[in-house]
C-alpha cells in the first residue's frame, strides 16, 4: 500500500549523511533533499500509526509464520498456551456450537463402541442359547415367533432366572471340601471329587496362564453351570449356579468367604483334615443357596427393571442398525446350520443311506459320514440337489448292506428281474410277496434266488399265477366236459360226436405241449360207458373197447400221455362226477326204461401231475 | 455315590470326620492308576474325574472310629514330570511313589521325584511302592530295597494285579497319616 505522494526513485544518498550539524549544509540539505526529508517523516508516522502497522503485517503474518514453522518448533511452544485457552474460553461460551461441530467425528465412534458392547452381550445370550438346548430354548424360540420379539430379547427376559445349586466351602491349598450345601433336588457329584477337579482345574490355570500365583480364575463354565469362585486368603467358596446370577450375589458371596475366613481362621490355618470342625459353615452356606425366578408377582430388582430402558437407550445410541444386522447374521447362520443339519438328516432317510455322524469344526467345515448301500443313491448328488456347497463338507463313505425294506425289493429286483406282470411288496418281517403273473420256471427260479438274499427271510408267491395254468385250466375243463357217444353195441362214436371229439383230442395234445413247458407230467383217465342193456360181462367188455379206441385215436394223433383206460360197464358215473349216489342205485332200472344213448359213452379226466423236485409247487393249480 | 455323601452331611454332627489328600507320583505306566483303582474299587466304585492331567478318586475308610475319606489324586505323568504337575502336590498330606519292579530305572525316577514332592509338600507321610510283583522278571533286588528301608524309607512290594498288599499300603498310609492328630 505504497503512497502516491511518495513517488520519488531513490537516489544515492551514502555521503551526504555524514555531514549533519552545519547549517548551510541543512540548507543545501533542504533543497538537495527536500523530497527524501518528507518521504523519512511520512515513514516516520507510518511506523508510529498502529492501524497502518498492522495493515503492514497483515500483509506478511501468513507468510512470517509459515518461514517459522518451517524453521522451528518455537512456534507451536508460544501458541500452545494460548490456543488452549483460546479453546476452553470457546467451549465455556458456547459448547453447543463444538457439540455440534463435533457430532459428525464422533458419531461413529460412539455407535462403534456400542456395537462392540451388544456384541459381546450378545455372545453371552448365543452361549446360553447353545448351552441350554433343551425343551427350554425352543419353548423361547416359539415364544420369540409368536410374540414377534427377537430372539435375544426373549433369552435376554428368561436368563435373568438364576439358581444357586450348590456351595462348597474349599480349603485352598489340599482342595479338600470343608463343608458342602445343596439345594433340594439338585442332582450332585461327589461333593470331594469335585472339589478336588476344581481345585486341579485351578492350578492348571495358575500353572499354565501368566498372571503368577496372585492371579486366579473368578470362574468356570461346566456345562450349563456356572461355577463361580470366590477366595479367600486359605479357602475359597465354589458356587455352581445357573442362569445368569445378578452382580449383587457376587458381592453376598464375597462377604461370606471374609465372614468364614475369619470366623475359621485358626481351623484353616492349622488344617490337615478335621473337616467336621467346620460344620458351623453350613448355616452361612445355606444362606447362599438361592434360587430367583421371573415372575410376574415378584419385586423385580431395580437393575432388572431398567434393563429394558437402559436396553432401550443403547438401542437408539446405537442406531440400531447393529442389533439387526447382528440378529441377522446370527439367525442366517443359525438357519444355515439347520438347513445342513436337516439337509443331512434327509439325504440319510434315502433308502440305503444311514446318516452315521455329522460334526463341524470351530471354523464351520462340516464332516459327515454315511453308510450307504451299493445300490443306493450317491449322497453327494442329493446333497447338491439341496444346494449344500460342496466345499463346505468332507464326506466319507462307508459301505454296508441295508435292511431297509426299498433296498431289499431293490436288491431282489435287481436280482429275480420280474416281468411287468409281477409286483413285489416287502414286509416289514422280512417276507416278500410276489403277485402278479409270471411263468411257473421264473416263479421257482425267482423264489429260490430271493430267498438267498440279505434281508430276505420268506418268500411268499400265493398271490402269483402262472397265465399259463390259467390256460391250462379251461383246456382241461374243455377236455373233461367232452362226453362223446356210442351207437348201440358199437365202439366207434356216433357221428355227431367226432368233431367234439376231434376237438377234445386236439386240446389234450395242446394240454400235453403246454404242460411240458411248465415243468408238470399229464396224465389222461378214459372212462368207458355201456348202457344197461345185456349182460354184465359184455357191457364191460364194450365199456373198456370204447376207451381203447379213443385211447388209440388219441395216440394216433401225436400224444404221448399216458392214459390209464376203465371200462365201467353199465355203471353210471365216470370218475370225476361221482354226483348224487342215491341215484345210483335206481339207474340201472331207468337206464333199461329208457335205452339211452347219452349212457354208452367215454368221459375223460386230466390229471396234472407235480415234478420232482420242488414240492412247493404242489399247491399252484389248486 | 450321592448317597454316600449325603451319609456324610449326616456324620458330620455325629463323628469325627477328616479327609486327605494323596498323591500317586510315580514314572509313566508303572500302575498308580492302576493301584488306586483296585483299592477303590474293592469297596465302592471306580468312578473317577479326570481333568487337565490328574485323575481324582475317593475313598472312605472308617480307621478306629475316624471316616477318613481319602481323595487320591493320580498325576497323569509322563516320564519327565512336568513342573506344572507339581502345583497338584501343593496340600497333599501324603503320597505314594510308585515304581514298576520289572524296570530298574523307574525306581531312580520315583526317587527323584520323591525329593520333589517332599520339597514342594512338606514332611509328609509316604511309601514307596514297588508295584507289579506278580511278574516274573524282577528288576529290583531285595539288597537294594533293603538299603532303601536302611535310609529310612518306607517300601512296599505290591501287585495291582493280583492286589497284593494294595489294601494294607493305604491303610498303612491312612495310619499314619492321621497319627497325633
Ligand atoms: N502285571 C501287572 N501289571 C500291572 C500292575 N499294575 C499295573 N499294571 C499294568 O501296567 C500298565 C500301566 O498301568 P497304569 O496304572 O496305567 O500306570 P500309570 O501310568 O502309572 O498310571 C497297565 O497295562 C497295567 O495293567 C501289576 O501290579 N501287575
Ligand atoms: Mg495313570
Amino acid at each position: 500500500m505504497s503512497d502516491k505522494a511518495l513517488p520519488a526513485p531513490p537516489h544515492t544518498e551514502t555521503e551526504i549523511s555524514t555531514h549533519d550539524g552545519d547549517s548551510d549544509l541543512r540548507k543545501l540539505r533542504e533543497l538537495l533533499f527536500a523530497r527524501e526529508t518528507a518521504q523519512l517523516q511520512s515513514l516516520e508516522k507510518r511506523l508510529d500509526n498502529p492501524v497502518v502497522h498492522a495493515r503492514d503485517t497483515s500483509e506478511v503474518i501468513a507468510e512470517a509464520l509459515l518461514l517459522r514453522a518451517q524453521k522451528d518448533d518455537m512456534l507451536y511452544i508460544a501458541l500452545e498456551p494460548l490456543t488452549e485457552k483460546l479453546f476452553k474460553e470457546a467451549l465455556r461460551k458456547s459448547p453447543m456450537d463444538f457439540v455440534n461441530a463435533l457430532f459428525p467425528l464422533m458419531g461413529p465412534a460412539i455407535r462403534q463402541s456400542v456395537a462392540e458392547t451388544f456384541h459381546s452381550m450378545l455372545e453371552s445370550f448365543h452361549r446360553t442359547i447353545e448351552l441350554v438346548f433343551s425343551w427350554k430354548s425352543l419353548r423361547w424360540r416359539w415364544e420369540a415367533m409368536r410374540t414377534g420379539t427377537s430372539f435375544a430379547e426373549v433369552v435376554l427376559l428368561h436368563t435373568l432366572v438364576y439358581r444357586v445349586d450348590q456351595i462348597f466351602f474349599i480349603h485352598a491349598e489340599t482342595g479338600l471340601v470343608l463343608c458342602h450345601v445343596y439345594d433340594e433336588g439338585v442332582v450332585i457329584q461327589d461333593a470331594d471329587m469335585v472339589s478336588g477337579m476344581l481345585t486341579a482345574i485351578q492350578n492348571f490355570a495358575r500353572d499354565s496362564f501368566a498372571g503368577g500365583p496372585e492371579s486366579s480364575l473368578d470362574s468356570l463354565r461346566l456345562g450349563d453351570l456356572t461355577i463361580l469362585l470366590e477366595r479367600g486368603s486359605t479357602a475359597y467358596l465354589a458356587c455352581a449356579a445357573r442362569g445368569v446370577v445378578p452382580p449383587e450375589f457376587r458381592e453376598r458371596l464375597r462377604n461370606t468367604m471374609a465372614a468364614l475366613q475369619i470366623k475359621f481362621s485358626d481351623e484353616l490355618d492349622s488344617f490337615s483334615g478335621e473337616v467336621e470342625k467346620f460344620v458351623s459353615a453350613r448355616g452361612d452356606l445355606e444362606d447362599l443357596l438361592d434360587v430367583r425366578y421371573v415372575d410376574e408377582d415378584a419385586p423385580l430388582p431395580l437393575w432388572i427393571k431398567l434393563m429394558p430402558v437402559l436396553i432401550l437407550l443403547l438401542f437408539i445410541a446405537g442406531g440400531g442398525y447393529f442389533w439387526h444386522d447382528r440378529q441377522q447374521r446370527y439367525l442366517a447362520r443359525e438357519a444355515a446350520q439347520a438347513y445342513m443339519e436337516e439337509s443331512l438328516a434327509q439325504v440319510g432317510q434315502e433308502p440305503g443311506l444311514l446318516l452315521i455322524e455329522i460334526r463341524q469344526d470351530s471354523s464351520g467345515h462340516w464332516e459327515v459320514i454315511y453308510q450307504k448301500d451299493p445300490l443306493a443313491r450317491d449322497p453327494k448328488p442329493l446333497l447338491d440337489a439341496k444346494g449344500i456347497d460342496p466345499k463346505s463338507y468332507t464326506l466319507r463313505v462307508i459301505p454296508y448292506v441295508s435292511y431297509e425294506a426299498d433296498m431289499v425289493t431293490q436288491r431282489v429286483k435287481n436280482r429275480i428281474t420280474p416281468p411287468e406282470s409281477v409286483s413285489m411288496e416287502f414286509d416289514k418281517d422280512g417276507t416278500l410277496r410276489l403277485s402278479g403273473k409270471a411263468s411257473m420256471g421264473w416263479i421257482l427260479q425267482a423264489r429260490q434266488e430271493a430267498l438267498a438274499l440279505p434281508g430276505v427271510e420268506k418268500v411268499d408267491t400265493s398271490g402269483l399265477a402262472d397265465p399259463r395254468i390259467e390256460e391250462l385250466k379251461s383246456m382241461i375243463a374243455l377236455v373233461e366236459g367232452t362226453v362223446v357217444e356210442f351207437p348201440l353195441g358199437k365202439d366207434i362214436p356216433v357221428s355227431e360226436d367226432v368233431t367234439k371229439l376231434a376237438r377234445a383230442m386236439d386240446t389234450l395234445v395242446r394240454i400235453e405241449k403246454l404242460a411240458a413247458t411248465m415243468n408238470v407230467a399229464v396224465n389222461l383217465t378214459i372212462y368207458g360207458h355201456a348202457d344197461a342193456t345185456g349182460n354184465d360181462k359184455r357191457n364191460y367188455e364194450i365199456s373198456q373197447e370204447r376207451a381203447r379206441t379213443i385211447a388209440a385215436m388219441l395216440y394216433a394223433r401225436g400224444s404221448s400221455i399216458p392214459i390209464a383206460l376203465y371200462g365201467m360197464g353199465s355203471e353210471q358215473s365216470g370218475g370225476k362226477d361221482e354226483v348224487l349216489p342215491d341215484f345210483r342205485e335206481s339207474g340201472a332200472r331207468q337206464a333199461a326204461a329208457r335205452d339211452d344213448q347219452s349212457r354208452r359213452k367215454v368221459e375223460f379226466k386230466v390229471h396234472i401231475v407235480q415234478l420232482p423236485p420242488d414240492n412247493s409247487m404242489l399247491n399252484i393249480l389248486h | 455315590m450321592n448317597t454316600l455323601d449325603s451319609q456324610n452331611m449326616d456324620a458330620n454332627d455325629r463323628r469325627r470326620l477328616v479327609s486327605k489328600k494323596v498323591c500317586m507320583i510315580g514314572a509313566f505306566s508303572v500302575g498308580k492308576s492302576a493301584l488306586v483303582e483296585r483299592f477303590v474299587r474293592s469297596i465302592f466304585s471306580d468312578r473317577y474325574l479326570s481333568t487337565v492331567g490328574v485323575k481324582i478318586s475317593k475313598k472312605n475308610i472308617n480307621l478306629n472310629g475316624t471316616d477318613l475319606t481319602m481323595v487320591l489324586w493320580d498325576m497323569e505323568g509322563k516320564d519327565d514330570f512336568a513342573d506344572v504337575h507339581m502345583s497338584y502336590l501343593r496340600g497333599a498330606m501324603g503320597f505314594f511313589t510308585v515304581v514298576d519292579g520289572t524296570r530298574k530305572e523307574t525306581l531312580n525316577m520315583a526317587l527323584h521325584l520323591r525329593n520333589l514332592a517332599l520339597e514342594t509338600a512338606g514332611d509328609i507321610p509316604h511309601i514307596v511302592l514297588i508295584n507289579k510283583s506278580d511278574l516274573p522278571d524282577w528288576e529290583i533286588t531285595d539288597e537294594r530295597l533293603a538299603e532303601l528301608e536302611a535310609s529310612g524309607i518306607r517300601v512296599m512290594k505290591t501287585s495291582a494285579k493280583t492286589g497284593h498288599a494294595v489294601e494294607e499300603a493305604f491303610l498303612s498310609l491312612a495310619e499314619a497319616m492321621t497319627k497325633g492328630q
